[in-house]
């Protein structure tokens, strides 16, 4: 089944983002109309879905530590143990996700070319503020991404970058609080500097943990209106690695000589 | 102040007490300080060559809370810290002196036991000086000329520590905590709204029996005391675990002792001994008498209220929100903006569609883009 082609009906100017030469992308020829390039590898989609598990986990066990809505069913101190458990799975998961991020940082050195991304040059910028325009219907010139799009980038750096940086942080702290002289503790012993007494780098880790439920909201609905208007496959490419792309003056896929 | 060249000593003996009670009170000091009882002989030995120390007490912007629960202290025994290990030659809720008099035995301290006497300091210190002038000077004058030559300095109650509730917002006379204002001199900081007298006076007590500041943490406060949370020591802590939360102040859960937690307890933010050391000479602490912690020993407790919610501060403001409750109207608020993208995203799909289909025959591989909005 071919995927009708008059459907890619915009012509889209070049990115000037430049990237690092990384190895080549794989592709896949369908035959058809469309090439299929392997834009995601495997560590990238296993990291996507660790750490969508694992926030999806902290969210849940953090809201219910910061406001416990359920009581255990048997109203017995000496046996229950709901916001222990509670806690331990968020700690678990905390655990879980750093080591995730980890690796991911790893990735960011060794992945393709997608699998990292370079703010420090204009034009960057410049296509982020295209491609806000963008999404806002206003007249852009925003190039056309077989990866990311700058503006995508930018908020993985804020959130998945920068944010969970401010999680960690801000977490790993309160975790070690009750033990300051333990070699973790006076790891983090320096993070109240920064961010202030017990109850500041409480509600850092409470509003760092809302603004990533609206990055959650957000991504999931960009990644599904960009399935939706590009035909490209997002939505399955987080589960298989490959996006259609529509064949283009051979130029766009930095190599298609790599096919499988 | 003859008395004064006595040792703690000699000035208990010829108060009547035996050297057998003398042991006793040094037992009992060893252990309200907090210290191991092998450190016991230590004390003993400086009880026995250490001499009254000369204290001044500075009440600024106060309400006279610390000094209340200072003299409240009984272990040790008020008494005893009044008239055997430190001479209270300066305060105003307690000297029968008054006017020019006091003043008077104040500047005589000072000149006559240079870096020798204690200076305790409750309240906060007002930038605005009009707000507070004691005998014509202003508070920060009369600070800086008696702290010039303490020994050290003890920041009694959470205004001189953290500047407290004088410096809360919009905090009209500029209150600022004495750690602000002296840099060169060896504080304590005893933070608490009053703090626990056993405390105050376990604090005085280190620093005559050794002649040093006790071990503080990276705030200045002493760790013997505010090493741990009250969280961490709270009698109802297996509640905590268990998810056995206090909904209101009168469900069954406040009868049968529950958590604290979700009315607002700051025991998990605030660092104190109230746990362990308990008030009025250990009978009991807000906790453990039904009240949530109001989190009274940490910096701008008064701003991160209000006392009976669980609230989170917007960083750099003085505003606290409920986190699930904002947090969940901008999600709201995301999820309509979403709704609104999505409506455009498929009006204009339809209109671009249409446009589309009208020149299709352009729109072959050499297009320039026609649509430029998309």
């Amino acid at each position: 089944m071919s995927i009708p082609v008059e459907k890619s009906k915009h012509e889209h100017p070049e990115t000037r983002i430049a990237a690092k030469e990384r190895r080549p992308v794989r592709t896949r020829e369908d035959g058809k109309a469309y090439i299929k390039v392997y834009v995601w590898e495997l560590p990238v989609r296993i990291f996507h879905w660790i750490n969508a598990a694992t926030i999806l986990v902290m969210i849940v066990t953090g809201i219910y530590i910061g406001k416990p809505f359920l009581g255990p069913l048997v109203h017995e101190d000496a046996t229950a143990f709901l916001m222990g458990w509670v806690r331990y799975i968020h700690f678990f998961a905390a655990f879980v996700f750093t080591a995730n991020l980890l690796a991911r940082w790893y990735w960011v050195f060794k992945g393709n070319k997608y699998a990292t991304s370079n703010p420090a040059q204009k034009a960057f910028w410049v296509e982020t503020w295209q491609t806000a325009k963008f999404y806002l219907f206003l007249r852009n010139k925003k190039p056309h991404y077989t990866g990311h799009n700058p503006l995508a980038q930018l908020s993985y750096w804020i959130f998945i970058g920068v944010g969970s940086i401010l999680a960690m942080l801000t977490g790993y702290y309160l975790f070690f609080e009750p033990q300051p002289e333990s070699l973790f503790g006076r790891m983090f012993s320096w993070v109240p500097m920064i961010f202030g007494d017990s109850f500041m780098i409480r509600s850092w880790h409470h509003l760092v943990a809302w603004g990533f439920i609206v990055f959650i909201v957000v991504h999931i609905y960009m990644a599904f209106r960009e399935d939706w208007m590009e035909r490209n496959g997002t939505m399955s490419s987080i589960f298989t690695g490959y996006k259609s792309e529509k064949k283009l003056k051979g130029k766009q896929h930095d190599d298609e000589s790599t096919k499988e | 102040m003859e008395k004064d060249m006595q040792t703690i000593y000699q000035s208990v003996l010829s108060r009547g007490f035996s050297r057998r009670d003398f042991l006793k009170m040094c037992a009992v000091l060893t252990a309200s300080i907090g210290l191991d009882y092998s450190q016991n002989s230590e004390v003993v030995k400086a009880m026995e060559v250490s001499k009254r120390v000369p204290v001044i007490w500075l009440q600024l912007q106060d309400c006279t809370g610390c000094s209340e629960s200072f003299i409240r202290s009984s272990h040790p025994k008020i008494e005893s810290v009044l008239f055997n290990m430190i001479s209270l030659e300066y305060t105003e809720a307690l000297s029968a002196a008054s006017g020019h008099q006091i003043e008077e035995a104040r500047k005589h301290v000072i000149e006559n036991y240079p870096g020798e006497y204690i200076l305790a300091v409750e309240g906060s210190i007002p930038m605005h000086d009009e707000y507070l002038m004691i005998g014509g000077v202003s508070a920060k004058q009369t600070l800086l000329e008696t702290a010039k030559h303490a020994k050290a300095i003890l920041a009694y109650g959470s205004c001189s520590s953290w500047g407290g509730i004088p410096a809360a917002y919009p905090n009209p006379t500029g209150a600022k905590p004495i750690t602000d204002i002296i840099k060169d001199k060896p504080i304590v900081r005893v933070p608490g709204c009053p703090p626990i007298a056993e405390v105050m006076t376990g604090v005085i007590a280190h620093l005559i029996t050794f002649g040093t500041v006790p071990e503080l943490d990276h705030h200045g406060r002493p760790k013997a005391f505010y090493r741990h949370r009250i969280h961490d020591k709270c009698n109802r802590r297996a509640f905590f675990d268990s998810g056995l939360f206090v909904e209101s102040f009168d469900d069954e859960g406040a009868k049968q002792g529950y958590c604290l937690y979700k009315v607002g307890c700051k025991g998990p933010t605030t660092y104190n001994s109230c746990a362990e050391m308990r008030w009025n000479g250990g009978v009991s602490y807000p906790i453990q008498s039904g009240n949530p912690c109001i989190g009274c020993s940490e910096s701008n407790f008064w701003d991160n209220g209000p006392f009976y919610t669980r609230m989170a501060k917007i960083p750099g403001t003085q505003t606290t929100i409920n986190p699930e409750v904002v947090g969940a109207g901008v999600i709201g608020a995301t999820v309509a903006g979403i709704a609104v993208h999505a409506a455009v995203t498929a009006v204009m799909n339809k209109k671009s569609d249409k446009s589309n289909k009208k020149d299709k025959v352009d729109t072959s591989d050499k297009g320039e883009s026609r649509e430029e909005d998309k």
